[in-house]
């Protein structure tokens, strides 16, 4: 019977094609300036993998010769980023996005496995501060800094003026060296795309060395344009907003999820570790660290690492994508990096000194794990020296 | 003496279950064709988001309709006797495979979620609830 047979030979087709996917290659192939992209495999059904939350439970990861990790801080709610005060004071923003509408059936299984990925504490929607009086290493006083933000992530010092980048805007608080408390009332400086869709929600933020500007991150609000075009407005993109008028343009664009903005000490560019799109394969897209050029565009949502066109986003605009810009170095794929800081100190191993240290969130779209640890990029002459080296996670 | 038709056991108050049902899958396997059209035509993504809802709902009322008439169809001898019954359920079985990996098809994200195996995926059900349509009515 032909029905019967269609219907047998669909049902065997489709579940080869459920079960195959490309298996993930070796991840050093994918760091550095040039890294291999494989063809695009779009799945069926995307493998749905991230690690189990087991909190500290005691054990601690391992870290690089010269290195040692230990708790700072415990028992904090969800815990997303950080910002050093220059009396050495430690800011931790508490925080978590805020819930978006579900448009597609899609989005509820998604949630689902997001909770899986994160732990069960409600978000904070604060920052706390943590001292460290009798300097060994190791915080003994604990204070609420500045509660009932917004969805905050990016903070920066510039003189007596403490910005915090909530989703929705950027707050200036006075604050003097020593304060512990913050009370009075944020100022608004700049307005940024937040709801009532804000699939990536964390802005981060930096300043200019000389302190007239700021920068901050906008991600994108989808992974490929399925929220429609017109949701992507001001968006994929960094921000400079002047510290004096408020006023804002778009420094640079096509950077889908812009995260960890710094300034490189020794040349004083602009950097940044971009969050690349899902769905086409385990090992596409490399997520990036790059220079941030002034007008530069990065290709999201048109195309990636220059001129390789994403079929999934229409209308195309080869224009842009004739003007992509091409990333300087990949950090493998799925790694999420969502933090990055230069090493600036003395009290590194001398190994460590002047490149950058990157947070990989990890991964949840391939089956072999990427990501989940914190690596570092040598710099010399404020470019990528050679391949990162990884902290090692047991 | 003709036969009468068998009753469904599946029944709420005498109407059976499998054809109350029935309609609500043929309708969103339809109304997803449509959606995916317009999609293709405009690439405006609200419609590639009512394809997505359309045939995930028309996949749950597919499973329901397709238990109804198992049901039947196992206590009943004579249901089992017609070869209309046969080519019926074999050909909607076929519908629910591929409407079900239609729905897989339709998380991707954006233009690939239709163009072009949504949409081929589509058409193709639609003309199997055609064929098995016009060859139910000719058998009765």
């Amino acid at each position: 019977m032909k029905p019967a047979l269609s219907a047998a030979a669909a049902t065997s087709l489709l579940i080869t094609l459920v079960g195959c996917g490309p298996s993930p290659i070796d991840p050093q192939r994918q760091i550095g300036a040039n890294p291999y992209l494989p063809p695009i495999h779009e799945y069926l059904l995307p493998p749905m993998h991230v690690a189990k939350v087991v909190g500290w439970n005691g054990a601690t990861p391992t870290a690089a010769a010269g290195l040692k990790v230990q708790a700072f801080a415990k028992d904090l709610a969800n815990p997303r980023s950080l910002y050093v005060l220059p009396n050495g004071d430690v800011l931790v923003v508490e925080t978590g996005g805020p819930p978006g509408p579900v448009s597609r059936p899609k989005e509820i299984v998604m949630n689902l496995v997001e909770k899986m990925a994160h732990s069960r504490t409600k978000p904070g929607q604060r920052i706390l501060l943590f001292r460290d009086t009798n300097g060994d290493g190791l915080p003994d006083q604990k204070f609420v800094f500045l509660d009932h933000l917004h969805s905050p992530f990016g903070v920066v010092l510039v003189g007596n003026d403490l910005y915090v980048a909530n989703t929705d805007a950027v707050v200036r608080f006075p604050y003097t060296s020593g304060d512990t408390q913050i009370t009075a009332p944020g100022v608004t400086l700049c307005e940024l795309p937040g709801g009532p869709i804000d699939h990536h929600w964390t802005k981060s933020l930096t300043a200019s060395p000389d302190g007239t500007q700021l920068y901050a991150g906008v991600g994108s609000n989808s992974n490929i344009t399925e929220n429609g075009i017109q949701a992507e407005i001001g968006r994929a993109a960094i921000w400079q907003i002047d510290r004096a008028t408020g006023a804002h343009r778009e420094f640079a664009t096509g950077l889908r999820n812009p995260n960890g903005l710094q300034f490189e000490p020794q040349t004083h560019t602009l950097w940044a570790v971009i969050n690349e799109r899902d769905e086409l394969g385990p090992d596409l897209v490399p997520d990036y660290l790059t220079s941030v050029r002034d007008g530069a565009f990065y290709g999201w949502p048109y195309s990636y690492y220059g001129q390789h066109i994403d079929p999934r986003v229409q209308p195309q605009r080869p224009d842009l994508v004739a003007k992509a810009m091409p990333p300087d170095y990949a950090l493998s794929s799925h790694v999420a990096p969502l933090g990055m800081v230069f090493s600036t100190g003395t009290t590194m191993p001398e190994h460590y000194r002047g490149g950058a240290f990157i947070g990989e969130h990890g991964s949840w779209d391939r089956t072999v794990l990427n990501g989940y640890k914190i690596v570092y990029v040598p710099f010399t002459d404020g470019r990528p020296s050679t391949r990162r080296e990884d902290g090692q996670w047991a | 003496m003709p036969l009468s038709n068998p009753r469904s056991s599946v029944s709420l108050r005498g109407h059976p279950i499998h054809l109350l049902l029935a309609p609500v899958p043929a309708v969103c396997f339809v109304a997803t064709l449509v959606t995916d059209i317009v999609y293709w035509q405009t690439a405006a993504m609200l419609w590639a988001d009512f394809s997505s809802w359309l045939v995930v709902v028309g996949v749950i009322f597919s499973v329901l309709t397709a238990i109804a008439g198992l049901v039947d169809s196992f206590r009943h001898r004579r249901v089992r006797e017609y070869r209309a019954a046969w080519v019926h359920g074999l050909a909607n079985t076929a519908v629910l495979v591929l409407s079900f990996f239609n729905a897989l098809i339709h998380t991707r994200d954006a233009y690939t979620s239709v163009v072009p195996t949504g949409l081929i995926l589509s058409g193709l059900v639609v003309v199997l609830l055609i064929v098995t349509g016009v060859y139910a009515k000719e058998q009765t």
